[in-house]
């Protein structure tokens, strides 16, 4: 469950102001109806006065939110693979097709259409998978600990962003539903804490996802690790989890310590390459900093070198946050158009029109 | 197009979210989605890991006022996408629905 602290102030519109929160250990942690404290307020607002911004967000795992007019486009955070990560380790785009086009597009800002047009993803596929992450991104960011919101002028773009961008309010609702669900759940499983290993009732043969969870229990790593190696959810990687503990197919080895370094993956925005998994080190809070071994126990085997280790992405170069971008809108609209078409034509109403 | 047509939502399997949804939704689509969800995930597990007659690709649910298609999009190691079609029973048919519903479907995601 989130442990943010208490707000005790607003964002100002122009300034690049702090929200100066200090942690307050006799706050009692949000509940299921709480609006998830400090970041769910900052957003909000946001929303509210339509801003746009770069929102940084420290704490454990942190992050940066990157908002326009009011909505969420992208989220990078140490917590959850982005969309670059998920296309690739889940292998629904090869590596080499995904550095051609990085190679031909990144660069302008253009690299959704590029996915497009190269047929290594459809328009709707792009879309939900970008919605997905996001969701994802945001219940890591909100499930840790928040410390402090800072807005910043609006950064460079970023690689993938979800166009149109999400409505704050359905994301912070969709976080919520997630810990209703894992609060409900009769063996839970913390997505960065616990460590899973084979459980008793662990034979294969397997549905296919399980067996690859078996493969990688080792005992070291969390599903925050592992969704990093899949190329998948971390919140549908701790279901899972929940599920197989119960069946006997895995079980809680250790748990990670509270309050140790977040391992933080090197921030792709500043062109390092992406690690099979989180690297532990003493990361800042937007999850940039060195590689590194670290005490907290992460699995030296998750590498980017060695037998059977996954490649590295290409490294990115940063756009120019002066140039306009070209990338189409199209993208986001394939998907939902197409859905519109199964209902007769009258007064209905897109739910998410305006996300 | 498809007649009877009252809602229609693409559902994120691995997690119940619902990514996008139209028509007459109500608030309980959240919580429904995931079921649904859950449901497309049994049956698939229910198939077994060998799959000897393919992989899962429709569900149908039929109630004495509503027909439910759930259409399988996407399915790849447990993550993946469905198409939920909450239908009028009195307009249309599941054959029929199924049928239309499954020439959009491709659509969809291209």
């Amino acid at each position: 469950m989130p442990q943010d602290a208490v707000s005790q102030g607003t964002v100002p519109q122009d300034a690049v102001p702090s929200i100066p929160v200090s942690r307050d250990e006799g706050c009692p942690g949000p509940g299921p109806d709480a609006p998830l404290g400090l970041l769910g307020q900052v957003l909000r607002e946001c929303a509210a006065d339509r801003r746009s911004g770069t929102l940084r967000v420290l704490g454990e795992p942190g992050g940066t939110v990157h908002i326009a007019d009011g909505g969420v486009t992208s989220i990078e955070t140490p917590g959850a693979p982005g969309p670059e990560v998920v296309l690739v380790r889940s292998g629904r785009v090869a590596e080499s097709a995904w550095a051609a086009a990085f190679t031909a597009a990144a660069a302008d800002g253009r690299m959704a259409a590029e996915l497009v047009r190269r047929e290594l993803v459809g328009h709707g596929e792009l879309e939900a998978l970008l919605r997905t992450v996001l969701a994802d991104a945001m219940f890591t960011l909100a499930s840790g600990e928040v410390d402090q919101c800072r807005m910043e002028p609006p950064a460079a773009a970023c690689l993938l962003p979800l166009e149109p961008p999400a409505e704050p309010g359905w994301l912070l609702a969709e976080t919520s539903r997630r810990h209703q669900v894992l609060a409900s759940l009769p063996s839970p499983v913390g997505h960065d804490r616990d460590r899973v290993t084979r459980g008793p009732a662990a034979i294969a043969p397997l549905d296919g996802r399980q067996d690859e969870i078996l493969a990688l229990a080792n005992g070291r790593r969390t599903a925050r690790d592992m969704a990093f190696v899949l190329g998948c959810g971390v919140y549908a990687l701790t279901l899972e989890f929940a599920r197989m503990r119960e069946s006997g197919l895995l079980a809680v080895g250790s748990r990670r310590q509270a309050g140790n370094s977040t391992p933080g993956r090197p921030d792709p925005r500043a062109g390092r390459p992406v690690s099979d998994s989180p690297v532990p080190d003493s990361s800042g809070p937007d999850g940039s900093g060195p590689d590194g071994s670290g005490p907290d126990g992460h699995d030296p085997a998750d590498s980017t070198t060695g037998p059977g280790a996954a490649p590295a992405l290409p490294r990115r170069r940063k756009a120019n946050p002066g140039q306009p971008r070209s990338g189409p809108t199209a993208v986001a609209q394939g998907g939902a158009s197409a859905l519109l078409r199964l209902l007769r034509p009258g007064p209905v109403a897109d739910h998410n029109a305006g996300q | 197009m498809v007649e009877g047509v009252r809602a229609a939502a693409l559902v994120d399997i691995g997690t119940g979210m619902v990514v996008r949804s139209v028509g007459d939704v109500n608030d309980d689509l959240p919580a429904a989605a995931a079921r649904l969800a859950d449901e497309a995930r049994l049956a698939s597990h229910a198939l077994g890991p060998a799959r000897p007659g393919g992989d899962l690709e429709e569900l149908t649910l039929v109630t004495d006022k509503r027909i439910h298609l759930l259409k399988v999009l996407e399915l790849r190691r447990g993550d993946g996408l469905l198409l939920f079609v909450d239908l009028d029973r009195s307009l249309t048919n599941p054959a029929l629905a199924g049928w239309t519903v499954g020439e959009l479907a491709p659509g969809l995601l291209a």
